[in-house]
Parts: C-alpha cells; structure tokens; sequence
C-alpha cells in the first residue's frame, strides 16, 4: 500500500478536513459569546421582518399578474404527492380486484395481510 | 536526488495516469450532475391512512411472510421530511425494518400552512400523536404500539408517553432525543432571551421559515457545507458517492417551516425554562412528567452528533421511570446515526435485536 504521508492527494484531502474542524471549532467558539447573539437576533429580527414584508409584497405582484406564489406551488406540489399516493392506493385495489370473478356482498376485503406470528431469534424464531 | 522515505518512485506514473481519469470523468460527470435529477427518495410501497393539514399518517406494505404482533409508530422530526429513514432500496431503515418482520407505520409532517400558525404544542402531543395512535390499533387490529421517535420526534413521543403513561405504548425508542436543553449550547445562545424576542418574530412571520431553520442547523458547523462541495467534486468520478451526497443534501436542505405557537412554546418552555428537565413540562394543562413514563425504553445516542450533544440526550435515561431502560451510544453523527452506511452496520442491527424481543 501506498505511503499516504506522501500522497499529494491524501494531504490536500487531510487538509480539507482539518481546516474545516479548525473554521467549525473556531466559529463554534465565537458564536458562544453574547455578543454574537446579540447581533444576530438584532439582524435577524429585522431581515425576518423585511422578509416577510417582501414576501407579502410579492405575493400580490403575483396575484395581479396572475401567477401562482411559491407558497402556492409547494402547496400544489404536495397536493400532487397525496394525488399520487392515492393513485397507488386505488392502482393496488384494482389489481386485487382483477383477480377476483366478482364483487363479494359485503364489498372487498382489505388485502391479506401476514399473520402476527413472528418470534425473534431468541426465541427460537425463524430468521427470514 | 534520493525520494522521500516512504514515496514509492515505481507506482507515480501509474498514479499520474489515475488522476488523469479521474480529472476526465469528473468534467464528464460533473455536466451529467447538473443535469439530471437526483435518485427518487422515500419509495417504499405505502398507503395513506390519513391526511390532516400538516399531519400524515402512512402505513408501509409489509415484506415478510409473517410479522411481530406489535405495531411501530414512527414520529419523525417537525423540522424535517421521513424519508431520511426511507432513502432508497438497500439503504432504507423502513425497507430493512419491513424485511425483518416489524409492521411499520410512519406520522410524517409536511409543511404548516400560513393558516396553521396557531397549531401549538397541545395540537401535536394531545391531538396529531393520540389520533395517529388510534388509527394504528384500529389498522393493525392490535392493541399495543411501540413507538420510535426521531430528536424532536423523540421530545414529542416522551411528551405523548408521559401524559398517556396507561397506555397503550407498549415499547417507546428514542434516537438523539434532547432532555436538557441547557446543555444545547450554540441554539441556547442562537435562542438567548436577552436578545432573541420569539413574540415579535411569532407575530410578525406567522410561521417560522424554513430558512431559518435550516441557517441555524448550518451555523453549527458553518465550514462543512463548503468542504462538503469540494469533496463532492474531488469525488465526483464515484457514482456511489455522488448518489449518497446527493440523498443526503437533498433531505438536509428540504426543512420544513415550523408553526408559529409551537415554535414559540418550545423556544420558552424547552429553550428558555428547561421544565422537561426540570419536571415542570405541561402541555394542554396536562402536566408531562417523563418519570411517569414505565414502559421499555432504548435510547440510541451518536458519538459526535453537534446538534443533540450527549449532555442534552444524558438525563433521559437517567429520568425516565421504566425499569428496562437501555442507553446505547453509537459511532456516527446526528443524522448517520439513523441514515447510510453507518446506521445498516450500527443501529439497525441493535435495533433489531432489542425490538424484536419486545414486540411478540
């Protein structure tokens, strides 16, 4: 095997490494201080404020050109996945269904699930 | 001239040649990396049992031919998607638990809508977990349900346990789960009361933004997302590599808002006056004493885990009321503790083998 204290490679990588504990360590350290706290909750606080502000601005910009916001397309985004999730849902359903003759009285039953029987190891349990 | 000790002189040009390669396939997979998607996360096949505002409830199909008789509860983090537990096939702590024969059911959250401000500490602990609980004994058919809860997911399942210490909780697991907020020390000072004023920000943002979420998690280790784009490039040639990252930065950067009152009651109630530990936590009027809590408990702590320290996670153990109680602290940090190579080698297995005695 290769000697890595001689590995250019291996040192730029170890140096990466270190100096990015160094700048974490280092930064960790300062944000302790009160001093720092008092900074960011100042600066914080007011570009929260004046983010939101935008934002409320830019919701009706959009609105009067018409366009949907950010917030309206993540929204739209995660209605899709429920959509698709319900897809799946009924897709198994129509599956279980195709390999019946007919609908039974009562309606269809859930899919079959596997008996509760399982015992660990220890027990004497089957591993599968 | 004489080499370096230890610099074999044979084995540069072949070295050389490697790095060529190395340097092309990173040109080439670095355009096919801009350009396509990354791997398609969370698909384990699942049904929805139930969708209610920012509470989703899924029951994953199971995989083995027959399955413990008590079913699992997963409550995810409020900060952060479920499918860090549900990557992709062969890395999915779902996939594995299903496999192994655990009927596995997932409370995941999605985004708070700007109308769901007013959702506070009651509506997840007395309300989202209680409900979802409900629909697990009633889908399952069974009566007990062990519980898994991921960090703040954790602080939620123990809220939920201790107020409904009779049951029906049967096996309650815990994984990074802070305790003593004191001992958070970066977010206490993020959070520090002298500055940092929850009710003008509460009021003013209505929900807090996701971005704020996700810049306070990063402040914590403010070098390692740059040093991570430079290993990402010096790593590019490997697809492993590249589809790990990939999963990984995706679900760290996907934070979700969190609502407005809850937020609020966690930075002066948890931040600010520590009662969980200090045996002074009420939620909904009902006060939640985590002694009160006699079920058996496994804790899994990471090593270096920046964002819950050992010191936070410590006095859960040490507090709550079960007698069979285990701590098991593992290599790794907060999220490989659960997710990737480390957790398959570590957690999973031990997981395993302590859930699967308790759930017959």
């Amino acid at each position: 095997m290769a000697d890595k204290s001689n590995d250019p490679v291996a040192i730029w990588q170890n140096m990466i490494g270190e100096m990015e504990k160094g700048f974490n360590a280092f930064a960790n350290k300062a944000m302790e201080s009160p001093e720092f706290s008092r900074v960011v909750n100042q600066v914080g606080g007011v570009s929260a404020g004046a983010q939101k502000q935008l934002g409320d601005m830019m919701e009706k910009y959009l609105v009067s050109m018409n366009l949907p916001s950010r917030a309206q397309m993540v929204s739209m985004a995660e209605r899709l996945q429920s959509i698709e999730g319900q897809l799946n849902e009924i897709k198994a359903m129509l599956h279980q269904i195709h390999g019946q003759s007919g609908a039974p009285a009562g309606g269809y039953p859930a899919a079959p699930r596997p008996p509760r029987t399982k015992r660990p190891p220890s027990a004497g349990g089957e591993q599968k | 001239m004489n080499a370096p000790s230890g610099l074999d002189l044979a084995s540069i040009p072949e070295r050389i040649q490697a790095e060529v390669q190395r340097a092309i396939q990173r040109s080439i997979k670095g355009v096919e990396y801009i350009a396509s998607s990354g791997p398609s996360l969370g698909s384990t096949p699942k049904d929805i049992l139930s969708v209610r505002g920012t509470m989703n409830l899924y029951h994953y199909r199971p995989m083995a031919d027959e399955i413990y008789r008590v079913p699992i509860l997963i409550v995810m983090a409020t900060t952060n998607r479920g499918y860090i537990l549900d990557m992709v096939p062969g890395q999915s702590f779902i996939e594995f638990l299903l496999k192994r024969g655990y009927d596995v059911y997932m409370l995941d959250w999605t985004a708070p809508k700007p109308e769901e401000k007013s959702l506070a500490m009651e509506d997840y602990v007395l309300d989202f977990i209680p409900d979802c609980v409900r629909q697990v004994r009633e889908d399952s058919g069974e009566t007990d349900v062990t519980v898994i809860g991921y960090c703040f997911g954790g602080v939620l399942s123990l809220l939920y346990g201790s107020i409904f210490a009779g049951g029906p909780m049967k096996n309650l697991i815990c994984f990074t789960t802070p305790v003593d907020f004191r001992e958070m020390k970066l977010f206490q000072n993020f959070s520090d009361k002298r500055y940092f004023d929850v009710d003008r920000l509460i009021d003013s943002v209505g929900n807090v933004p996701p971005e704020m979420i996700l810049s306070s998690f990063e402040m914590l280790r403010p070098a390692s997302r740059a040093a991570s784009q430079v290993q990402l490039w010096e790593n590019i040639w490997n697809d492993e590599y590249v589809k790990s990252y990939r999963m990984f930065d995706r679900w760290a950067t996907d934070t979700l808002p969190l609502a407005g009152e809850y937020f609020r009651t966690i930075t002066k109630d948890l931040m600010w006056d520590n009662k969980l530990y200090n045996d002074a936590m009420s939620v909904g009027g009902r006060k939640a004493d985590i002694s009160k809590i006699t079920v058996p408990i496994l804790h899994a702590v990471a090593e270096h885990d920046h964002i819950v320290p050992y010191d936070a996670a410590k006095p859960l153990i040490q507090k709550i009321g079960s007698a069979d109680k285990e701590e098991v602290m593992l290599k790794g940090g907060h999220v490989s503790l659960v997710a990737g190579a480390n957790a398959i080698k570590r957690l999973w297995p031990k997981l395993d083998s302590w859930l699967g005695e308790r759930s017959t």
